[in-house]
C-alpha cells in the first residue's frame, strides 16, 4: 500500500517535471534562445553524485613581465591535488608562436583541452594566411575561446606573453569566463597573492588609461626582470604550499624564444 | 570537445541576411557556429552558481553617464576585483563600440567585453547593410534583446550605451535582466549611490562641457572615496556630434590631493612643557 | 524547576554552548575563522636501547606556510615526549596539561613518569571531548617498565606499537617504516630510519615540510635534536635585494618634539657623572 502511494506520488512528480521542462524548451524556442542542453534528469538519467564536480584544482603559478623589447613568462612546474603531488616536472607554459607563450594555472585537463583548441585554430589560420598569428590576436582569441564556455567555464587562469607588432612585451591577464586585459606585468595561480604584491612594488608604473599619456612600460632591463622572477619564485614556493619544485622561465626577445629552468624547494 | 573553426572563414554576404535576422549566436555572429557548452550535472544552476564562486569574475564598479545641452558625458572608475582581491586597478570600464557609440561596464567583465565586441560587429553589419549608422535606440535594443534571450542564464551586466545618432544625443540603461530604459542620467555599480549622490546635487542641463566633465570627474572620484570596490583611474569622456573623445583620465590617489589640498606647512616646533618649567 | 536546573554553578573545562549556533552560522555562509593546522608528519620509533621520535616543522594555514620553523615534539616530562598533529592550539594545549598534571604526580610520588600514566591521561580527556579536541598524537618514552611507544587519536582510542606515523603525512612515512623497520635496531639506524621517514612526509605531502626535528630517548637520557636535517633551504636570492633610494616618500607635513627631561629632581641632589 504505501509503496503504491510512493509509486504515484513519484510518478506524478515525474510528469511535472516532464511538463515543467516542456514549456521551457517552447519558450526557448520561441525567444530564439540558444539551444539548452538539458542536464540529465535525475530521475530519468543516470545518477549523480551529490558532491561530484567536474573541477578540481592543480595549483600552481604563473607570473610574466613585459618589456620594453622582451617578455619574461615564467611558471612552476609543480602540479598537486588536495595534499599531495602529482608529478614534479609538469610544464605550465604552452609556447603557441613565434612571438607568443601561455603560461596557464588551475584544472590542468581544461588547461590542456584549451591548449590543444588554441594550437589547432591557430594550425588553421596559419594554412589560411600563410603566417604565424600576432600576440594580439592571439589574446582576443583567447578571450573568445574562454567566453564560448561562459556556462561550463575552463577553470584555467591565464597569462598570456609575447611580443606585439611593433616588437614591444606585451602581457594579456584573463579571468576564467575570458575577460581581460593588457597589462606590463601579471600574476596569476595560486601564489598570485603573495607575488602580486611584490611586482607592484618594483614595477608599478602610470595606467595606460591616464590622460595626458605617460611611460607605461616597465622599468627592468631583461636580465633585472629574470632575476626578479627568480626571486618571486623562491619566495612563493616559501610560503604557498602549491607551489615548488622548479620553475620554467621563458624569455620572448627579438633574438627568438629562450627557455630556462630553476630549481625551487621541493617540500 | 568541439573545434569551431567558423570564426576564422571569410565572411560572405548570404550570411549577413542570416545574421540580420535576429538569430543572437554567440559563437560567430554571422556564421552558424554552435551554442555554448554547458555542463553534464544533475543541478545546472547550482553548477553556476559554484562555478561563480570558483572561478570569480571580476566584479566592483563605478560607472556614470548623463546627457545634457551639448551631448553625453560618460565616466567611470578602473577597479576590478575578485572576491577580497583587487585584480586590477586599471580596466578599461568605458568600451568603445564604434566612434560614435560608448558602452560601459558593471557586473561581470568577460560578460560586457565580450558581448559588446558582438555588438560592436552587429552595428557594423547594420551599417554595411543599410548605408547609415544605427541609431543609439536601435543599438541598445540589440543588446537588450540577446540579453534577454540569455536570462537566468546568469549572466550579469548592467551597462549603460551612450552615444550620438541622427536625433541627437542619446543614453540608455541595459541590464542582462532584460530591462532597457531610456534616460537622462545613470550610474551604475556597487559605488553608484555615492555617484548619485554628487551627480543629482551638481546636474543642470545646460552646463558648458567643461563644466560637465568636472562634474562626472568628482562624481567618480566621491564614489572611489567611499566605495572599497571601486578604484584606480577616473576616466571621462564626451560624446558630441562628431563622434566620442576621451577628455581626461586622473589618478583618483593624485585627484585627491586635488580635491583635498595638502597645504605645505613649515616645520612645527612643538613648544617646550610649560608646566615643567613653573614648578621648579 | 527548570530554571533552578539551569542555574547550576559551572563545572568548569570547555563550553560547547556556542556550537549549534556556529553550525547554523557556517550553514548559512558565514566563513569561520581559520585554525593554525600543522598538516603534519609525525612519527616514533622503538629501537634497542628506547624511542625515537620525528616531526617535520612547518605549520599551515590553509594553503599558506604560517610557520616554516615550528616545533611540533612537545616536552611531557624528563623521560617522556610527545609529537601532535592537528589543530595546533589543541595539541600544545592537551600535553601541557597533561604535563603539567605529570609533574605534580612526581612531586607527590617522588618517582619517575610513566609513559602508560601520560597516555591514560590524555585518552580519558580528549575521549571526553568526543572528537571535538582535535589533536592526533604520537607518545614515546623510557620509563622503569622500559621504552614505550603509542599513538593517541583525536577521539581518544590509543595504540600500542614498534613504530608509528600520524598526520598527513603519515602514510608516506609509513611507507618508509613498513620496508626497512627492523627488531632491535642501534641507535644510529633508528636515526636515520626515523629522519628518511620524516622527509618522505616533508616531500611527499604538501602540509608537511621544512626542517627535521628528533628527540631520542634511552634510559636515563634524552637529546632533543631540533633541526637535525635542514633539508630545504631557499633556492634563490635576488643579487639586487629591494633596498630604496632616499625620497621614495613624500613628506606632506612636518613635526618636530624636542626631547623633554623625563624625570624632574623634587628633592636632594643630582648624581654627579
Amino acid at each position: 500500500m504505501h509503496e503504491n502511494i510512493a509509486n504515484i506520488e513519484n510518478s506524478k512528480r515525474a510528469k511535472k517535471k516532464e511538463h515543467a521542462n516542456q514549456s521551457r524548451e517552447n519558450r526557448n524556442m520561441a525567444m530564439m534562445m540558444p539551444p539548452r542542453l538539458n542536464p540529465t534528469d535525475s530521475a530519468s538519467g543516470p545518477k549523480q553524485h551529490q558532491t561530484w564536480s567536474p573541477y578540481d584544482n592543480n595549483g600552481g603559478t604563473c607570473v610574466a613581465i613585459a618589456g620594453a623589447d622582451y617578455c619574461v613568462i615564467a611558471a612552476d612546474t609543480r602540479m598537486s591535488t588536495g595534499f599531495s603531488i602529482l608529478t614534479r616536472d609538469h610544464s605550465k607554459i604552452f609556447v603557441i608562436s613565434e612571438t607568443c607563450a601561455l603560461a596557464s594555472s588551475g584544472f590542468q585537463a581544461d588547461i590542456s583541452a584549451l591548449q590543444k583548441n588554441l594550437d589547432a585554430r591557430h594550425q588553421t589560420y596559419q594554412h589560411q594566411h600563410g603566417k604565424q598569428m600576432s600576440c594580439p590576436a592571439m589574446a582576443q582569441l583567447l578571450s573568445n575561446t574562454l567566453y564560448y564556455k561562459r556556462f561550463f567555464p575552463y577553470y584555467a587562469f591565464n597569462v598570456l606573453g609575447g611580443l606585439d607588432d611593433q616588437g614591444k612585451g606585451c602581457v594579456y591577464s584573463y579571468d576564467a569566463v575570458g575577460s581581460y586585459e593588457r597589462v606590463g606585468y601579471a600574476a596569476q595561480g595560486s601564489g598570485m597573492q603573495l607575488i602580486m604584491p611584490v611586482l607592484d612594488n618594483q614595477l608599478k608604473s602610470a595606467s595606460p588609461l591616464v590622460l595626458p599619456k605617460r611611460e607605461t612600460a616597465t622599468p627592468l632591463t631583461e636580465a633585472e626582470a629574470v632575476d626578479l622572477v627568480k626571486d618571486t619564485f623562491a619566495s612563493a614556493a616559501e610560503r604557498d604550499i602549491y607551489t615548488g619544485d622548479g620553475v620554467e622561465i621563458v624569455t620572448i626577445n627579438a633574438r627568438g624564444i629562450q627557455k630556462q629552468y630553476m630549481e625551487l624547494k621541493k617540500d | 570537445m568541439r573545434l569551431d573553426f567558423g570564426g576564422l572563414d571569410p565572411v560572405s554576404l548570404q550570411r549577413i541576411s542570416s545574421a540580420d535576422a535576429g538569430f543572437d549566436l554567440p559563437c560567430n555572429p554571422i556564421g552558424s557556429a554552435p551554442s555554448f557548452h554547458l555542463p553534464a550535472v544533475a543541478d545546472l544552476d547550482g553548477f553556476e552558481k559554484a562555478a561563480v564562486d570558483m572561478v570569480k569574475p571580476l566584479h566592483g564598479t563605478t560607472t556614470l553617464a548623463f546627457v545634457f545641452k551639448e551631448g553625453v558625458i560618460v565616466a567611470a572608475d578602473s577597479r576590478a576585483s575578485m572576491g577580497n582581491y583587487i585584480s586590477s586597478q586599471n580596466v578599461k570600464k568605458i568600451l568603445e563600440i564604434n566612434p560614435y557609440l560608448l558602452g560601459t561596464m558593471a557586473g561581470g567583465a568577460a560578460d560586457c567585453q565580450f558581448w559588446q565586441r558582438n555588438l560592436g560587429t552587429r552595428c557594423r553589419l547594420h551599417e554595411l547593410g543599410n548605408k547609415r549608422r544605427i541609431s543609439v535606440t536601435g543599438a541598445s535594443k540589440l543588446l537588450a534583446n540577446t540579453l534577454y534571450s540569455y536570462r537566468g542564464m546568469g549572466l550579469s551586466m548592467g551597462t549603460m550605451i551612450a552615444g550620438w545618432d541622427e536625433t541627437g544625443p542619446g543614453l540608455y540603461y541595459v541590464d542582462s535582466e532584460g530591462g532597457r530604459v531610456k534616460g537622462k542620467r545613470f550610474s551604475v555599480g556597487s559605488g553608484s549611490t555615492y555617484a548619485y549622490g554628487v551627480l543629482d546635487s551638481g546636474y543642470r542641463w545646460d552646463m558648458t562641457v567643461e563644466e560637465a566633465v568636472e562634474l562626472a570627474r568628482r562624481s567618480i572620484y566621491h564614489a572611489t572615496f567611499r566605495d572599497g570596490a571601486s578604484g584606480g583611474v577616473a576616466s571621462v569622456y564626451y560624446v558630441g556630434p562628431d563622434g566620442w573623445k576621451k577628455i581626461s583620465g586622473d589618478d583618483v590617489g593624485e585627484l585627491h590631493y586635488k580635491y583635498y589640498p595638502v597645504s605645505e606647512a613649515a616645520a612645527e616646533q612643538e613648544v617646550v612643557m610649560k608646566e615643567a618649567s613653573s614648578a621648579s | 524547576m527548570a530554571e533552578a536546573a539551569i542555574a547550576l554553578p559551572p563545572k568548569g573545562g570547555f563550553n560547547f554552548d556556542l556550537c549549534k549556533r556556529n553550525a547554523m552560522l557556517e550553514k548559512n555562509g558565514i566563513a569561520l575563522p581559520r585554525f593554525r593546522k600543522t598538516g603534519t608528519t609525525i612519527v616514533g620509533l622503538v629501537f634497542k636501547d628506547g624511542v625515537i621520535l620525528g616531526a617535520d616543522t612547518r605549520a599551515t594555514e590553509g594553503e599558506i606556510v604560517c610557520d616554516k620553523n615550528c616545533e611540533k615534539i612537545h616536552y611531557m616530562a624528563p623521560n617522556i615526549y610527545c609529537c601532535g598533529a592537528g589543530t595546533a592550539a589543541d595539541t600544545e594545549n592537551v600535553t601541557d596539561m597533561v604535563r603539567s598534571q605529570l609533574e605534580l604526580h612526581r612531586y607527590a610520588t617522588n618517582r619517575e613518569s610513566r609513559v602508560v600514566t601520560a597516555l591514560t591521561m590524555l585518552k580519558t580527556h580528549l575521549f571526553g571531548y568526543r572528537g571535538q579536541v582535535s589533536a592526533a598524537l604520537v607518545l614515546g618514552g623510557v620509563d622503569v617498565t622500559g621504552p614505550h611507544l603509542h599513538t593517541v587519536y583525536p577521539h581518544g582510542s590509543t595504540d600500542t606499537l614498534p613504530f608509528a606515523t600520524m598526520g598527513s603525512g603519515s602514510l608516506a612515512a609509513m611507507s618508509v617504516f613498513e620496508s626497512r623497520y627492523k627488531e632491535d635496531m642501534d641507535k644510529e639506524e633508528g636515526m636515520e630510519i626515523v629522519s628518511a621517514a620524516i622527509c618522505a612526509g616533508i616531500f611527499n605531502d604538501l602540509g608537511s615540510g621544512s626542517n627535521v626535528d628528533l628527540c631520542i630517548l634511552t634510559k636515563g637520557k634524552t637529546e632533543y635534536l631540533r633541526n637535525y636535517q635542514k633539508p630545504n633551504p631557499r633556492s634563490y636570492i635576488r643579487s639586487k635585494g629591494y633596498d630604496f633610494a632616499r625620497g621614495h616618500t613624500a613628506i606632506l607635513s612636518t613635526r618636530i618634539t624636542p626631547l623633554k627631561d623625563q624625570v624632574t629632581i623634587i628633592e636632594g641632589d643630582a648624581m654627579e657623572e
